[in-house]
């Protein structure tokens, strides 16, 4: 188990190093869900099977490429799980309001993008359905198709 | 290369868990049963309670004898006891800060929440990891019920075994159900309270395992 109790820097810091590691096949991602981000201790495999136990202060925070180790011969860098997004329009203002109002009042992760409002789906999709399932069927709120979008 | 060296930080300190779950279901007793196997594992504890406006549980905690009075703070929630384990947990941490200060050697501290609903979750910034303690007694359709307490803690313990069948409950199928309904995500049966107690070492594994990186199986 390879412990780490640092953030060393992000990987831009690190580009060349990381680049010609990276030559080698050399570079190791802990991939996480977004929602691990906000934890300071954790247990995980990383891509290439390599236990790693984090344990980091409490005032140090991840981020996607966030390095954790890195030498000679290898590295470890964080990556982040792609999201998924519910991508949802209101019929009116009124309904916007009500709509922005039961999100916050349920805690979902929002976006804004320009008219629509994007929901992260970080539990099983039936559960934000049947909670819009009313204003879906009063025809209050649209459910749009994912344009495939990744808001930064 | 640009590597700039790391900044020296006080370093990671002890790990932080929570323990939220409805009003009674024995968030207090299961403290109560743990402390003696991490006592016995050499694992340093402290406690913080949270109660809505007393000091109930941390008293109980302070008089049980099971640990030094001063490793125990209460936090009053003068509110929705989520409050100040979710939105707005500065209390939580000040007190968490506080015993650490004034335990250096600490591996662990748990908060526990006041008896919350089952929409209640604890903020990442306070805890490392937290579990729900939910009751057989509170009726077998509970995980059914999901809520994110149920859904979205890392362990869901479902005490008070020993009560199935005094509430007509199939304590076998309420938690065959919970382990459906949270996929991979730990649940683990418990009686925290009795002549003989179950479950607690089971729990005390996770969380060494978990959080303190012992060579545990899972
Ligand atoms: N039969 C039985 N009773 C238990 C068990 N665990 C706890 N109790 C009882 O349940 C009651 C509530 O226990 P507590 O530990 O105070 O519950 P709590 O979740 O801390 O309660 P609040 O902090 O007030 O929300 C007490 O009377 C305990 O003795 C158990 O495993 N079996
Ligand atoms: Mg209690």
């Amino acid at each position: 188990m390879q412990m780490i109790t640092d953030i060393l820097g992000p990987a831009a810091d690190y580009h060349d190093a990381l680049h010609r590691l990276d030559h080698r096949h050399a570079v190791d991602v802990l991939r996480l869900p977004r929602a691990d981000l906000a934890r300071r201790r954790l247990r995980a495999i990383s891509e290439g099977g390599r236990e790693i136990a984090l344990a980091l202060p409490r005032e140090v925070q991840l981020y996607d490429g966030a390095v954790l180790a890195i030498d000679e011969d290898s590295a470890l860098v964080v990556r982040v799980e792609t999201e998924r997004w519910l991508r949802l329009a209101a019929r009116n203002g009124a309904v916007a309001l009500k709509l922005g109002y039961f999100c916050g009042n349920l805690h979902w992760r929002v976006r804004f993008e320009g008219e629509e409002l994007l929901v992260a789906l970080e539990q099983e999709d039936r559960l934000y359905h049947d909670r819009l399932a009313p204003m879906i069927a009063a025809g209050e709120v649209m459910v749009l198709p994912d344009r495939e979008s990744q808001p930064a | 290369m640009n590597v700039s060296p790391p900044i020296t930080r006080k370093g990671p300190g002890a790990a932080r868990i929570g323990i939220g779950g409805p009003v009674g279901s024995g968030k207090t007793a299961l403290i109560e049963a743990l402390i003696p196997v991490f006592k016995a594992r050499g694992i340093e504890i402290a406690v913080v309670t949270n109660d809505l406006v007393t000091k109930e549980d941390a008293r109980r905690l302070q008089a049980g004898g099971l640990i030094d009075p001063d490793r125990v703070l209460a936090v009053e929630a003068g509110a929705c006891p989520h409050t100040v384990i979710r939105e707005d947990p500065t209390l939580n941490i000040a007190a968490a800060d506080d015993l650490e200060a004034a335990f250096p050697g600490l591996d662990l501290i748990i908060i526990e929440s006041g008896g919350d609903n089952l929409a209640s979750t604890f903020s990442l910034d306070l805890v490392d990891w937290w579990m729900f303690v939910i009751d057989v007694a509170q009726g077998d359709d509970i995980p059914r019920k999901r809520g994110p307490g149920i859904v979205q803690s890392d362990l869901l313990v479902i005490n008070k075994l020993d009560l199935a069948p005094h509430v007509f409950v199939d304590a076998a199928a309420i938690l065959a159900e919970a382990r459906q309904i949270r996929g991979d995500a730990p649940v683990i049966g418990c009686r925290a309270r009795g002549a003989t107690v179950e479950g607690i070492d089971q729990i005390a594994d996770t969380i060494a395992r978990e959080l303190l990186f012992q060579d545990i199986p899972a």
